[in-house]
């Protein structure tokens, strides 16, 4: 009798230890989510360092002669102008980073704010009305062509950093906001929802404790994917030359700038084209390991095996 | 005693032996199947030990067990399916001279739909949903039998006549979307017989069904299949069901079989504990009794080297966890047991009802109307109840009979369209929202299904925290710790849970935090809404235990909506029955289920399985 009993791993235990995956530990096991982090990290120092680091002022012409291929004192060798390519490399991830990381935050403020509004009226029984409208809003807003209402907001208030940041937000917000709503959605009709309402709890406690850790990964997911089309939107705007204005040394602005002279010095364009690559790739590959995580197969494997 | 405890199989022993029927009058054999599941570390872990099985032809074999048991994975593996997750570690299917675990893929395909036919538990996800019916049903019959034309139109119409479905004409040209779940099971069974198959594998085909449509289409597959001669492998989880239809049952335990044989003789003579608990956990309509939980859970691998079952088994010794013990005849069945020839045969019958003494009433509803939306006829349609201090009150009735909406409205989801809610004489507001935080502790909601009714990003302990915190007297860190702790002894789970996340618990555990989540709030009345339906009818006997035992010792007041009328039978000293939102009876328990007045009660009861209970008594 007495061996049965050993055998007897505590009756009705839990499971079997070990948490649910958090965000971090999901970006850090898989190999796509550690090379996007590492590639990401490489590219953050080299933009927020690289100003510092940069050999030359980065808008100085006639440092050396135009088009001069790499040497020890222009490492990347020279532009145009006369240019230091790798000093204006070094100095010129900043807007390609800083714009769409503004507006990303304002589109996922705003649309994901309208968003769980929708989502929550949705379930609602008297305000389904709510949500309808706020769909419809985001359904107009995703009938505009993107280049389209970006050319016409920049028309209108002229090339400036906050218009970019307005003109991509506006563009974006109601993409995550659908992501959102539907995120949304699928939580405000689980029964742990309808259990804290049957306990009388207030919107706030119900939006900030139940609904907003679970879709709290979702939202990060998309707002990584967002970045990366974001950076590429913002690169291309400045290719276009809608964003950044000359001299600046802006990623965009200098392959549009660099490009008739690709065969002489094909660095001036491969370097700001390879630094809007990466950063892009890096935050895709983050997006796409959140992504793993919120399948619920990954998540069942982590969580009682 | 000796000669059992050599390792050893069926299939060794002598062709005497009542499963090792010979390969000719065998329609599916089975040997030493062995299987195993690859983990995302690409490890195995063997699930499936050494099965031995003989499908008779013509027969209905039975396959039950517990969640987890390998009973499913066994059905599919045995007709040749092998899912990338499941590696066959070994053993034989021989279907006549076909061993289907070592065909190519290619002859396979010759033979799923054509000698072999599987059913699905959800036919609405196994039926294509963009296909008519009518080439859902083609595509089998041209394959494999070659019909086209008006030849084949004759031969669906023929088969949709024989699953009774209505205007088979019209049927040909919908979609599986637009029949409900019943007719959806029963047009993936006309696709299943369409080609005349030898062996037909249903995985839990009425699982998820109402009890009415349940034995409905348990009844009508029956009805076939003793028609066309079909050998049937029957994967359910329902003892009673299987007692009622099949000829042979074998019950599973960690991959193993532990007792099979004739099924009246495997239900009214078990001999192997494990056999013994089921019965005692599932609850009887005939002899209504206190169901008893098999304490622990099962194990989730194979167990070598001892009997798997040891571990939670009252009749356990020494011997048992020293060697694999060997599958034994005993009169037309083997048992799986070192003691089954020590032990009686039979199951105890189950334990006395206890009457829970009543106090007045506490929850008074009056004529109460409910509406989803005002233009459609209305989901509650003016029903009242009163509840008694201390009373299970019982509701009864098919899905959509409006008895979940009801508990909702009470519950003030829902405010109602008219009629009242008096809870200890004063009136309940409709909304929650409007009613007084007192009140609103005071009647707690427990949901059907616990992985949907717990927040996955918070702890048990917060979880179980906040409706005290809500509800209770202000109490300090030390007695909210020691509330907590009295809560988890309630629904007996070690402290420990409280640090985890619900992902981390099994369904029975979750329900059981959902249960101490309620009675967190120090309630007067609880509304539960189907909450043992998700669950293995082990757990649910030892949740309707737990629950039994609970309100008794506080004098809590149970509403318990269910369409498990054994259930009700146990729970509820009175009970409503409702169809299409009213309610069509009620009266005492006990005389609405031996003298049902309504049309409808009687057809409710018709369609339960019972299982007959010997009066032998295990010691």
């Amino acid at each position: 009798m007495s061996n049965a009993l050993q055998i007897d791993v505590t009756a009705e235990a839990p499971a079997v230890a070990g948490r649910q995956p958090r965000l971090w530990t999901a970006l850090t096991a898989s190999t796509s989510g550690m090379v996007g982090l590492t590639l990401a990290l490489i590219m953050l120092a080299i933009i927020v360092l690289g100003p510092l680091l940069a050999p030359y002022p980065p808008t100085k012409i006639g440092l050396g002669l135009p088009n001069d291929a790499p040497s020890w004192a222009h490492l990347f060798g020279t532009d145009e102008l006369g240019r230091d390519i790798f000093s204006r490399f070094l100095s010129g991830g900043g807007s390609v980073l800083l714009v769409p990381l503004l507006a990303v935050t304002l589109a996922t403020l705003v649309g994901g704010g309208l968003g769980v509004l929708g989502g929550y009226s949705y379930a609602q029984p008297r305000l389904g009305w709510l949500d309808q409208l706020i769909s419809g809003i985001f359904n107009l807003a995703l009938g505009l062509p993107p280049l389209l209402l970006a050319l016409v907001l920049i028309a209108g208030f002229g090339t400036s950093r906050p218009t970019m940041v307005l003109a991509v937000a506006l563009i974006f917000a109601p993409r995550t906001g659908r992501i959102v709503r539907g995120a949304t959605q699928s939580v405000v009709t689980s029964d742990y929802v309808t259990a804290a309402q049957a306990r009388g709890e207030t919107l706030l406690y119900i939006l900030t404790r139940e609904l907003l850790p679970n879709i709290a990964t979702t939202v990060i997911a998309e707002f990584a994917l967002r970045m990366t089309w974001a950076v590429i939107f913002v690169a291309a705007l400045s290719f276009l030359g809608l964003g950044a204005q000359p001299p600046s040394s802006d990623w965009g602005l200098m392959v549009a700038q660099a490009r008739s002279f690709i065969t002489v010095s094909p660095l001036a364009v491969l370097a700001p084209a390879t630094g809007i690559a990466m950063l892009s790739v890096s935050l895709n590959l983050i997006a796409e390991a959140l992504s793993q995580h919120l399948d619920p197969a990954s998540r069942r494997r982590g969580a009682t095996l | 005693m000796g000669a059992w405890m050599t390792i050893d199989t069926a299939s060794t022993m002598a062709a005497s032996l009542p499963d090792t029927a010979t390969q000719d009058g065998a329609a599916l054999l089975i040997r030493g199947l062995t299987l195993a599941y690859v983990m995302p570390d690409n490890s195995l872990n063997e699930v499936v030990r050494d099965v031995d099985l003989t499908l008779r032809r013509g027969e209905i074999l039975g396959l039950v067990g517990e969640s987890g048991c390998g009973k499913s994975t066994i059905a599919l593996a045995a007709i040749g399916y092998r899912s990338p997750d499941i590696q066959v570690l070994g053993g034989e299917a021989w279907l006549g001279k076909d061993d289907l675990l070592s065909l190519p893929r290619a002859a396979l395909r010759a033979i799923w739909g054509r000698r072999v036919a599987f059913v699905a538990q959800q036919a609405a996800l196994a039926l294509n949903p963009s296909l008519q019916i009518g080439q859902l049903l083609a595509d089998p019959i041209k394959r494999h039998l070659g019909l086209e034309g008006e030849a084949l139109r004759r031969y669906q119409i023929e088969l949709l006549q024989r699953v009774e479905i209505a205007d088979p004409e019209i049927a040909l040209k919908r979609y599986v979307f637009q029949f409900s779940g019943g007719q959806q099971q029963r047009l993936a069974i006309a696709i299943a017989l369409s080609c005349r198959p030898e062996v037909l594998v249903l995985d839990e085909p009425t699982t998820g069904l109402d009890a009415t449509t349940q034995a409905h289409i348990s009844t009508l597959l029956e009805t076939l299949v003793r028609e066309d001669g079909v050998s049937v492998i029957y994967v359910s989880h329902d003892l009673a069901l299987l007692h009622a239809i099949a000829d042979r049952i074998a019950v599973m335990y960690a991959g193993q079989i532990v007792e099979v044989g004739d099924a009246h003789e495997v239900v009214q003579a078990p001999r192997h504990p494990y056999t013994r608990a089921l019965m005692l956990a599932a609850p009887s309509i005939e002899t209504p009794g206190m169901v008893s939980g098999i304490p622990g859970r099962p194990p989730l691998s194979t167990v070598r080297g001892a009997c798997a079952y040891a571990a939670r088994c009252p009749e356990s010794r020494d011997a048992c966890v020293r060697q694999d013990i060997a599958l034994e005849p005993y009169g037309r069945h083997l048992v799986r047991c070192l003691r089954a020839g020590e032990l009686p045969p039979g199951a105890a019958a189950l334990a006395p009802l206890k009457a829970v003494p009543v106090g007045d009433v506490v929850l008074s509803v009056r004529d109460l109307v409910c509406h989803y939306v005002r233009t459609i006829a209305p989901t509650v349609r003016g029903v009242s109840l009163d509840v008694r201090q201390g009373e299970t009150i019982g509701i009864i009735g098919e899905s959509g009979s409006g008895k979940s909406t009801f508990l909702r409205a009470i519950a003030g989801l829902l405010p109602p369209t008219s009629g009242t809610v008096e809870f200890r004489g004063q009136p309940l507001a409709g909304a929650v929202s409007s009613r007084p935080r007192a009140q609103r502790g005071d009647l707690q909601l427990i949901f059907q299904n616990p992985d949907s009714s717990l927040n996955p990003r918070q702890t048990v302990g917060s979880i179980l925290s906040r409706p005290m915190r809500l509800f209770r007297d202000r109490l300090d860190r030390a007695q909210e710790h020691a509330e907590l702790e009295r809560l988890l002894d309630g629904v007996q789970l070690p402290r420990a849970v409280l640090q985890r996340y619900p992902a981390e618990l099994s369904g029975g555990q979750k329900q059981r935090i959902a249960i101490a989540r309620a009675f967190a709030a120090n309630p007067a009345v609880l509304l539960c809404d189907e909450i043992t339906s998700a669950l293995d009818v082990s757990v649910q006997a030892s949740i309707l235990e737990i629950l039994v035992r609970l309100s008794n010792e506080r004098g809590v007041a149970t509403v318990f909506v269910s369409h498990d009328l054994a259930v009700i039978r146990m729970l509820a000293r009175t009970t409503l029955v409702m169809r299409d939102g009213a309610v069509v009876e009620a009266g005492p328990t006990a005389d609405i289920f031996t003298t049902p007045r309504h049309e409808y009660t009687r057809t409710l009861l018709a369609a339960v399985h019972d299982l007959p209970r010997s009066e032998v008594s295990s010691p």
